[in-house]
Parts: structure tokens; C-alpha cells; sequence
């Protein structure tokens, strides 16, 4: 009975962080480069309604995937033009467009579907277990089980993690985002553009968050329906910040809030009101938050501009 | 470089100025704060485009768009303020933005052993993969000298070098510079300490107000008065000194000051000092050796470990609010930070922080009236140049905005001041006019405590002169009592009696 | 003070320009985008507007409309004035609703207007309590009230839709709600057969003295010190998080009477869902007003008329409103960054000059 609940809570645990982990690593990127994170949940929610529509009229579910990770560049793109060409405060553009991603998914409910509240059922990811080509790996010993029950995308999340933590701490392009981040003005005069490099770290941004807001709406409720991102965006920046703008670290905070997250689902039908169990993975996110007084170390540049 | 002009908005920065170069040779470019010189570098280094004029190198017409040209070129730049990432290693740093590579990769071997040969071939002494964080500042710069280095320059351009070292560093610094210049690399000082120059320059060339004054001259020709005369283009009097006329009873007293900073670590170990009435009492000591922190806990920014602060026998103690209620003026360090809100009109950074004053305010409204009628009144008593205390005071100059802060704490009563590099970043005019209101306030029977990373001005002004080294009182003398070089030692800890023995 | 008062008036007319521009432009890029779904952009908006200003139905239903998005926007442009950007308007709104609904549901000794009145006041205090708290996770732990307000908007949505599918929901309801408040407890109606109420004139009141106070007060100079310069005013003496703190209780509490307003006058119940975004929706409010309380009466009561005759109009025809909230979220946009405009405009203002005066021009050009 035990060993059935601990399964099922480590399976929930990393199913429900995939979405968070990747728009954390999203975050990791555009705060290496200097650019507060703010904004992940309007491109989460743009990925999220724009592989339903990729998915919808294609029906293929690689083309939603890739539709919503345009769309979360571009919706990001917004953020890095606000903030880094025309120097608005991170916190008031990342806004904007958290506000334009909401917008757009009620709007496009209604001009794509003529419905308001969630779409139709498109074509989606299925768990590993339950697809053909991969169903091996559902086989392996230990882990089969639990791996078995993910969906494609926490592997690609898997990979974006390392490949993350290895671009930016192995390669050159790294090394120079994180200059940009420390110190733009330092960077500048070693001739690094700045701005590209700004740019860069919001466009992985928005293409992270926009995946991850394709997991949502893809994998699991296979629709969109409004307010899917419930403020996960946020709780990506909160991870991320914990996590010390480190990919790995950013991910092993990631699993503490689907930890929390999948409680509710773990204990449906026990006697706790769904709504409390709701609420958990956000307590947990503000006690972090407000517990973190040590301020994780960030880079020391966030925020500034090669001339300020 | 020939005939370089460069124009910004309101000022011609450089007019038709000629300068010329030669291999291994150190060349000092003198001149005032806004002279010129930095901007004619930053031109050389490509940071900046002029307007007219060209640049050759070898004969070669050459023009930068930005400072990888110039990088390729074999010019570079190492800034006053250190452009580096505390975070970073020194390998890092001195090699992001021409990173050796292996496909994608940072090849960090390759990186290492050429960063560690250059390190040994010019004795810098300094550990490759120590972060620059850990490094002192004499170190930091030696890792901006080697960036220069690692990117093959011939070049060699210094902003300010010495401003940040003491005076031994500086001629570790030289050292270095010779060095160099044996090897046939080319160095720019852009300075405006004339000892330096006449200590380790070959050649001078003198900028003032964007135009070139001279530019063959030889140290071994003149002497830093006459330097001081082309820079400024009028005599003025280095060393003049006013003693206080009258020194009463002890006014503010510090005793046994302990203060730490927010990491926990000791800045000010067990200070104690009296200021008496009409005396300025100068703090000298190299910058971040806890001055900031004694100045916090002497105008209630910060809480003091233990110790206490008296203003005529009573306890001071509480927030900034309860400091300057007691009669205690402060003029920060940074007053472009600190000092003023760039954003707020003249006449509402005249009252900052006096807003609570019965005659700026009654039953919690403000005044304005009353408010704009005080603003010109300092703004007349002060010459502030501005045409009215409406605009917002970003739209003064560096001098005036200075300016603004002392007409408002001085136009208040105050028993007691807290004045921290007063005159940093303004020209020679402004600076006398800065010290003539600070000796009529210290005149009146005032205790005023002055600090600043200014040697020349701490001695000039004060009446009795404090050394500070990490957090504690090295010395208590005359300004007089010492000479520069010896002062210089005390500020980098050595001991009162070894200090005595070297003689002036 | 001729030339002072010249300047203010510049200035203002410079501000209200920005906001006009970015307006127009959000609406212009709003049809486009409606057009591409098959409609016509000229009919939508003539529609919109006939909708909301033709009758006086309309009317009626804009100003009510804009009754929460005033409350809301002013607490916003309260906080951001001390450089707080308060993202927990939502959660104060419904935590003021719940307070005033418990006020106006079992307190009932308390005749009429009284009522009403204490009512609101409770709303006040429910989300000035959580202003507190933001502010205290702020001054004591450092925490950004960014992030904090953003937890607490869920939490607190949670936690009440909780209580009313459990605890307060009266047997006999068919959907999660509380008991209706007392007769007593209910706002007057400025109008009958609209939703109309006199929170309005209370919002309005408020907009009028909060712009007051920062003008004329030492309160509100040293909010604006801190707002601009925190390091600054602090060695003015000048208590940053007292302001900070004062600021959030502030903006907490016009959000929490929003939601009173929205209890009292709307519902007269705590239901599940009271707001669908009002609190995100006083962003845009505060920007096109640009950030100034006076200016928040009327960017409210536009953003009403917009809402208000985008909803008209999606009653009798298919037309979606809500491009509404995509034109709100640009109005953000266009506002912080108004070059985003006036930039393109240049280029080709700058282009068509080239042209016209030829090759010297452009000779002279390429020299610099």
C-alpha cells in the first residue's frame, strides 16, 4: 500500500515539475544575461494556446510544439524590446506581457473556436509507456515504471537541463552572457554586444516557457483551457532564484514544487478540501520566498545597461 | 591622431586637437576634470567616434567602429573604473571576448598556460584562478594590464591609474610601466596628478577645455607649478592653508566605535576621537578602509556595534532622521546616489531632508511658497548657475549640483558636519569655492569632520589630521607634521615609529 | 511662478499626450487584429461605442464597469509612486469582498447607511491587512512584493473559494456563494435597474484626496523621494519602509474596497469567482493614467466604456470582447514605451525628407 503511494507520488513529483523546470531554465538564462525573469507566465500561457492551434490545424502535435515555441519567442521578444532596447523597468514590461499572453488565450478561444473557457481536444503527447517507439524504456529495471508514466517531455526537459548547464558554464557564448549579466558595462568595453546577448537570454527565455506552456496544454488535458498556467510562471522566477540562476539548481528546486503540486492528486478523495491542497504548492513557493532572506547569488549586473 | 574634433550636446569636447605617439615611449596626458583627455582616448579605443579629424598608425589611416578594432589593432584601454566581474577568475577575465576555443567550448587549458606565462614573464604575482573578488586593488589592476597584454597590445592606455593605489602600489605600478616600455610597448597616462607625471612620464601633453596647450614638453624642463599653470591657465595656489582663527571645547566625540558591516566583519575597531569647536578634523586613508562605515555610524545610517557618539556631552544614537534632528549635516560621498533625487526639481532637493522644519511645512503640508522663495535665496547666496529652481537638478553640472547640497546643509543650522569628498569630480573653481563655505562654517564655531580619498585637500583643510588603516586610528597629528610619502606609508599600516625613522 | 506653472502644464500635456497616442494605437492594432478574425474594424467600434454611449443603459453599465477598475487602478498608481509594483491587488480585492461580506452578512445591529458604510470600511481593512502583510514580508524578510503578491493571489483565491463550497455556503445555495448581506449592508443604486452605486462617488472622492495628499503633504514628498531615490532619501532621514509599508496597507485597502464595492453593489454576496482579473486590469488603468490618481478617474471610466460596450455588443452579435483585454495589455505596453511608436514614425518622417531634398542631403549625411 505504501510502496503504490510513494510510486505515485514520485511519478506525480516529476511529471507536474516538468513545466516549472523548463521555464526555469528559461529564467536561468535571461537572469544570467541581466534580464529580470519576468514574463515567463505570458509566454507560458502563449505556448499553451498556440500549440493548440498548431496542433489543431495541422493535426500534429510536433507542430503545435513548435508553433508554441515561437510563440513564446515572440511574446518574449516583446519583454527584451520593452526592457533592453527602450530600458523599461523588467517588472513592468514582463507584466505587459503577462497581461497580452492571458489576453491572447481567451482571445484566440473565441475567434479560432467561437468558445471561451477551453478549446476543443487536439492530438497530444501520450505517456512513454503508451507509445509505440518508445515504449522500451518502459521495460528498463527500477525506473522503468516511473519513466514509463512521463511523457516525452521530461526527457527533452532532462536534456535541456544539462545542455543548459553546459552551454552556459562550458562554452564561450556562456561565458559571455554570464560577462553581460555581471557586468555590462565591463563587457562592453571588451567589445561584447550586450543587446545581443540580452536579447539572447529572453528569446531562451520565451522558447523554454513557451515548451513548457506546450506541456501543459499537450500532455495530460490534450486542450486549452484559460488560466492553465495558474501563476507557474511566476513560481519558474521564485525556483530559479533559488536555485541561484543555475539550470541545476534551478531544476532541483523545480521538484520541490511538483512535489507539492502533485499532493492534491495524491490525496484526492481523502477528507482535505481540493482547494486547500491547491493552495499548498503557493504556500510553499511564498514561505521560500519570504524564508530566502539570504539572498541566493545571483549575478551582480540584473537590471543594468552597458550605459548606465 | 590629427585635428580630432568631438562634439556632445551643449559642450565642444575636443577642438581640432593634434596628438602625437611615439614607440616605447610614456607619454603623460595632463589636464582638468572635463579637459578632454578621457574622450580623446576613448576615440583612440574606439568607444567613441569623433566628429572630425583621423587617426594613423604607422603612417596607415586607420578608423574604429567600436573596440575590437582597436583591439586588433594592438590599442587598449585599461579604465579607472575597473571593468572586470569580482565573480569571475582571473583567467576569466582576461580572456572573455577572445576565448581560446575547441568548436563550441572554451578550450581552458589553452587559456590557462597563456595567462600563467604572462603572469611569469611579467612578475605580476598573481594566482590565475584566484576570483578577482579576493584580490586587492593594486592586483585588479594588474589583471586589467593583463587583459591588455593577452591581446598583444602595443598600446597601452591608463585612465587615472593611481587613483585607487597608495602610493607604493603606484610605484609597483611604474615599475611595471618601464618594464613595458623596454619591451617597446606605448603608453598614454591620462592623469591629472602632476607628481606622477613628473616622476615617470617621458613626454607631457597638456589639454585644457578641449584644446591642445603643449605637447612637447619635458618633465626634466619644468615643474608642477608651471603644469599646474598650462592645465588651469591661471596660478593658483596648490598648498594655501587657513588655519582655523579660534579652537574651543570639545563639541563631538567619538569613543570606542566599533561598527561592522552587513556581513558581520569589523570595519571600525574601537575608534575613539574629539572634534572641537571651530576645528576640522581630516580622516585620510585609501578608500575601503572604513571610512563608509564610520561615516554611517556617525549620521545614523548604520547602527554601531558598540561605542557611543556625543554631541556637546550628549549621546547621539537612532535612525539618520533623529542625527539630523540634533544638529548633525551630512554631505555624502556619492551625490549623484546619495545626495540628491535626480529626478526632483532645485528647489525640492534644496529641502531634502529638512522637510519636517517648521518653516518648510505647518500641520503636515508643505509649504511651497514659502519652499520656492528659500530655493532662491540659497540659489542667490551660492551662485548656483541655473536660471531657476524649477528644473530638475539633473539639468546642473557636476559642480553645481555639489553645489546644491552644500548651500542646503549649510543654510540650516547645524552644530556639527559630516563632509565626505566634498569636491570629487569638480574642477579647480568650484573646489575653492567648496572649501571657502566649509571654512565659514568651521569659523563660526563648528566642529566638522572632513574625509576624502583626496590627499592634497585633507591636508589642506584641516586643523588636525586622523590616519585610517582597516578600521583603525594609525596616527593623530598636524597636518603639517608629516610629509606626503609618510602619510602615504600610514595609510598602507606601517607602523608610527618605522614611518618616523624613513623621514620626510 | 509663471514660468513654473507653464512648465507643470508642458509637462502635462506631454503625459497626456503619451497616454491619448497609446490608446489610439492599442485600438488601432486591437481592430486589426478583430478584423483578422472576419469582422470589420469600423463596425466593431462604432458598435462598442453606440453600445456604451449611445444609450443610457450604456452609460450606465460603463461607469459601473469602471467602479472596481477606479478602486484597482488607484491602489496601483498608490503603490508604484513609491516604487512599489503591487501585484496583489486581485487577492486584496477578494479578501476586502470577504471581510465586507462577514460585516454585511452577520452584523446586524446597525441601521442602514451605517451599515453600508462600517461594511465598506471592513473591506477596506481586509485588504489593508494583506498590504500589511506583503509590506511586513517585505521590510523584515527582503522578500519582493512582486513575487509575494503574486503567492498570495492564489493562496487567497484558494482559501476563499474554499470557504464558500464548505464553510459559509448556506444549504439551500445551488452554487458556491455565501449568504446574501443584510438589506441594511447593500450600496444605494445612483441609478435603478443598473448596477450603478455610490462606491463610485467614494472611488472618485478618494482619487481626488489620495492626489492631495501626495501633492500637498509631507507624507506624500517623502513618498515620492523614496520612489525615486530610496538610497538618497535615506540619508535625507527619511524612512523607506515606512513608506514602502504605508503604501502597500494603502493599496491593499482600495483593492479591498473594489471588492466591497463589487459585494455590496454587484453580487450582495461573497461568491466563488467575484473578480475575473480586476486587479491585473488596474495595471492598465494606473499606465494610461500614468501612474496619477486624477488621471486614474478618467482612465478608468474609458477602459469602462470600452468594456462596457465590448460586452453590449457580444450580446447581440459573435464579435469576442475580449480583444478588450489584448487592447489593455498594449495600452501597458505603448505607455512604458512610447518610442515604440514615435520611432518607426521618424524613420519614415526622416525617409521621406531624404527624398524630397535629393542627392545633397544625402550627401551631407554620410559625412557625420
Amino acid at each position: 500500500m505504501n510502496n503504490d503511494i510513494i510510486l505515485a507520488i514520485i511519478t506525480s513529483t516529476l511529471r507536474l515539475s516538468v513545466p516549472v523546470m523548463l521555464a526555469a531554465v528559461g529564467c536561468s538564462f535571461s537572469t544570467r544575461a541581466g534580464v529580470t525573469a519576468f514574463g515567463c507566465e505570458g509566454m507560458m500561457a502563449a505556448g499553451a494556446i498556440f500549440a493548440v492551434i498548431g496542433s489543431d490545424f495541422t493535426g500534429s502535435k510536433w507542430i503545435g510544439v513548435l508553433l508554441a515555441v515561437l510563440a513564446g519567442m515572440l511574446v518574449s521578444s516583446l519583454h527584451a524590446v520593452l526592457h533592453v532596447k527602450y530600458k523599461v523597468n523588467a517588472t513592468l514590461s514582463g507584466m505587459s506581457v503577462n497581461l497580452l499572453g492571458a489576453a491572447l488565450g481567451a482571445l484566440a478561444l473565441k475567434l479560432v473556436w467561437k468558445v471561451s473557457g477551453m478549446s476543443p481536444e487536439v492530438a497530444a503527447f501520450s505517456k512513454i509507456a503508451a507509445t509505440p517507439s518508445l515504449s522500451w524504456m518502459a521495460r528498463i529495471p527500477v525506473i522503468g515504471y516511473v519513466l514509463g508514466e512521463q511523457s516525452l517531455f521530461f526527457l527533452i526537459t532532462i536534456v535541456v537541463v544539462i545542455v543548459g548547464w553546459v552551454f552556459l558554464y562550458k562554452t564561450t557564448f556562456g561565458l559571455r552572457m554570464r560577462m553581460v549579466g555581471e557586468n555590462p558595462v565591463a563587457a562592453n568595453t571588451v567589445g561584447i554586444n550586450t543587446v545581443r546577448y540580452k536579447y539572447m537570454g529572453v528569446l531562451v527565455c520565451g522558447l523554454l516557457s513557451g515548451l513548457a506552456g506546450a506541456f501543459l496544454s499537450l500532455v495530460g488535458m490534450n486542450r486549452y483551457i484559460m488560466g492553465m498556467t495558474a501563476g507557474r510562471g511566476y513560481v519558474a522566477m521564485v525556483i530559479n532564484n533559488l536555485g541561484a540562476s543555475n539550470p541545476i539548481g534551478s531544476a532541483l528546486s523545480a521538484l520541490f514544487f511538483g512535489f507539492f503540486d502533485c499532493l492534491q492528486f495524491v490525496f484526492q478523495g481523502v477528507r482535505t478540501p481540493s482547494q486547500i491542497l491547491m493552495m499548498l504548492p503557493y504556500v510553499f513557493t511564498l514561505i521560500i520566498c519570504v524564508g530566502n532572506t539570504k539572498r541566493s547569488k545571483g549575478p551582480a549586473g540584473v537590471g543594468q545597461h552597458f550605459d548606465s | 591622431m590629427s585635428e580630432i574634433t568631438k562634439r556632445y550636446p551643449g559642450t565642444l569636447a575636443l577642438n581640432k586637437v593634434d596628438a602625437r605617439l611615439e614607440e616605447g615611449e610614456i607619454l603623460s596626458l595632463l589636464g582638468e576634470n572635463g579637459a578632454g583627455k578621457t574622450t580623446l582616448m576613448k576615440i583612440l579605443y574606439g568607444m567613441e567616434k569623433p566628429d572630425a579629424g583621423e587617426i594613423f598608425i604607422h603612417g596607415e589611416k586607420v578608423a574604429f567602429n567600436n573596440p575590437n578594432d582597436a583591439i586588433a589593432r594592438g590599442i587598449c584601454m585599461v579604465h579607472q573604473h575597473f571593468m572586470l566581474v569580482p565573480a569571475f577568475t582571473v583567467v576569466e577575465n582576461v580572456i572573455a571576448g577572445i576565448e581560446p576555443r575547441k568548436g563550441v567550448f572554451i578550450d581552458r587549458r589553452a587559456a590557462e598556460s597563456k595567462v600563467a606565462a604572462l603572469v611569469e614573464k611579467y612578475r605580476f604575482n598573481i594566482d590565475p584562478h584566484a576570483k578577482v573578488e579576493s584580490l586587492s586593488v593594486g592586483e585588479q589592476q594588474r589583471v586589467e594590464i593583463l587583459k591588455a597584454l593577452y591581446r598583444d597590445a602595443k598600446i597601452l592606455i591608463l585612465d587615472e591609474p593611481s587613483a585607487v593605489l597608495t602610493p607604493y602600489e603606484v610605484d609597483e605600478l611604474f615599475i611595471t610601466l618601464r618594464f613595458l616600455r623596454e619591451q617597446g610597448t606605448s603608453i598614454v597616462i591620462i592623469t591629472h596628478k602632476l607628481k606622477e607625471t613628473m616622476n615617470v612620464a617621458d613626454r607631457v601633453m597638456v589639454l585644457r577645455n578641449g584644446v591642445l596647450i603643449h605637447d612637447d614638453v619635458k618633465p626634466a624642463d619644468t615643474n608642477p607649478q608651471e603644469l599646474s599653470e598650462m592645465m588651469v591657465g591661471r596660478l593658483i595656489q596648490l598648498e594655501a592653508r587657513h588655519p582655523s582663527p579660534r579652537i574651543g571645547g570639545v563639541k563631538f566625540s567619538v569613543k570606542n566605535l566599533t561598527v561592522k558591516d552587513e556581513r558581520g566583519c569589523e570595519k571600525v575597531k574601537d575608534v575613539s576621537f574629539d572634534i572641537r569647536e571651530g576645528e576640522i578634523l581630516g580622516i585620510a586613508g585609501i578608500e575601503g578602509n572604513g571610512q563608509c562605515e564610520l561615516i554611517e555610524a556617525l549620521t545614523g545610517l548604520t547602527t554601531p556595534e558598540s561605542g557611543e557618539v556625543l554631541l556637546d556631552g550628549k549621546p547621539l544614537c537612532g535612525t539618520a532622521r533623529d542625527f539630523i534632528d540634533r544638529g548633525v549635516g551630512h554631505v555624502p560621498e556619492d551625490r549623484t546616489h546619495m545626495g540628491l533625487i535626480a529626478p526632483m526639481t532645485i528647489k525640492c532637493n534644496m529641502i531634502l531632508g529638512y522637510q519636517d522644519c517648521p518653516d518648510m511645512s505647518r500641520h503636515k503640508l508643505m509649504r511651497w511658497k514659502e519652499i520656492a522663495t528659500y530655493a532662491e535665496t540659497c540659489r542667490e547666496e551660492f551662485g548656483v548657475k541655473t536660471p531657476t529652481v524649477e528644473a530638475p537638478v539633473s539639468s546642473l553640472s557636476g559642480g553645481n549640483q555639489q553645489k546644491v547640497i552644500i548651500a542646503r546643509v549649510l543654510s540650516r543650522e547645524h552644530e556639527a558636519l559630516i563632509v565626505a569628498h566634498p569636491t570629487r569630480g569638480i574642477d579647480v573653481g568650484a573646489q575653492e569655492y567648496i572649501h571657502n563655505e566649509l571654512y565659514k562654517f568651521r569659523d563660526k564655531g563648528k566642529a566638522m569632520l572632513l574625509i576624502s580619498a583626496d590627499l592634497d585637500e585633507v591636508v589642506k583643510l584641516s586643523d588636525r589630521l586622523l590616519v585610517i588603516y582597516e578600521g583603525r586610528i594609525v596616527a593623530d597629528c598636524a597636518p603639517e607634521e608629516f610629509s606626503k610619502v609618510q602619510l602615504g606609508l600610514l595609510m598602507t599600516g606601517n607602523s608610527l615609529e618605522s614611518v618616523k625613522e624613513v623621514g620626510a | 511662478m509663471n514660468e513654473h506653472s507653464r512648465k507643470r502644464v508642458s509637462d502635462g500635456v506631454m503625459m497626456f499626450g503619451r497616454s491619448a497616442l497609446a490608446l489610439l494605437v492599442a485600438l488601432l492594432i486591437g481592430g486589426v487584429v478583430i478584423s483578422l478574425g472576419g469582422y470589420s474594424f469600423v463596425e466593431v467600434y462604432t458598435a462598442i461605442f453606440k453600445g456604451s454611449l449611445g444609450t443610457s443603459r450604456g452609460m450606465l453599465l460603463s461607469l459601473a464597469t469602471a467602479t472596481p477598475l477606479m478602486f484597482t487602478g488607484l491602489g496601483f498608481a498608490i503603490g508604484i509612486k513609491v516604487g512599489i509594483v503591487n501585484t496583489g491587488l486581485e487577492g486584496q480585492l477578494y479578501m476586502g469582498g470577504l471581510t465586507a461580506a462577514l460585516v454585511g452578512i452577520y452584523v446586524d445591529f446597525l441601521p442602514g447607511p451605517t451599515h453600508a458604510a462600517v461594511t465598506m470600511l471592513a473591506g477596506a481593512i481586509g485588504g489593508g491587512a494583506v498590504g500589511l502583510l506583503m509590506g511586513w514580508f517585505r521590510t523584515r524578510f527582503g522578500a519582493p512584493e512582486v513575487i509575494t503578491g503574486i503567492m498570495l493571489n492564489s493562496i487567497i483565491t484558494y482559501f476563499t473559494g474554499y470557504l464558500v463550497n464548505g464553510p459559509l455556503k448556506p444549504a439551500e445555495a445551488a452554487s458556491p456563494q455565501t449568504a446574501p448581506i443584510l438589506k441594511s449592508a447593500e450600496l444605494s443604486r445612483l441609478a435603478s435597474k443598473s448596477q450603478l452605486t455610490t462606491a463610485l462617488i467614494v472611488c472618485v472622492i478618494l482619487c481626488i484626496l489620495i492626489y492631495l495628499l501626495q501633492r500637498r503633504t509631507i507624507w506624500g514628498f517623502k513618498m515620492t523621494a523614496v520612489g525615486m531615490n530610496p538610497l538618497a532619501a535615506k540619508v535625507a532621514g527619511i524612512n523607506g519602509s515606512q513608506m514602502y509599508l504605508a503604501a502597500l496597507v494603502l493599496s491593499g485597502a482600495m483593492a479591498g474596497l473594489g471588492g466591497a464595492a463589487l459585494v455590496q453593489g454587484v453580487f450582495k454576496r461573497f461568491v466563488d469567482i467575484i473578480s475575473n482579473g480586476y486587479g491585473f486590469q488596474g495595471i492598465p488603468v494606473s499606465a494610461l493614467a500614468a501612474h496619477n490618481p486624477l488621471g486614474v478617474i478618467f482612465a478608468a471610466i474609458l477602459f469602462g466604456v470600452l468594456k462596457a460596450g465590448a460586452t453590449m455588443v457580444n450580446q447581440s452579435t459573435t464579435i469576442p470582447f475580449e480583444f478588450v483585454d489584448m487592447v489593455q495589455a498594449l495600452v501597458v505596453v505603448f505607455v512604458a514605451a512610447p518610442s515604440i511608436i514615435l520611432s518607426p514614425i521618424q524613420k519614415i518622417r526622416s525617409f521621406i525628407k531624404k527624398k524630397d531634398s535629393g542627392p545633397a542631403a544625402a550627401g551631407q549625411g554620410g559625412a557625420a
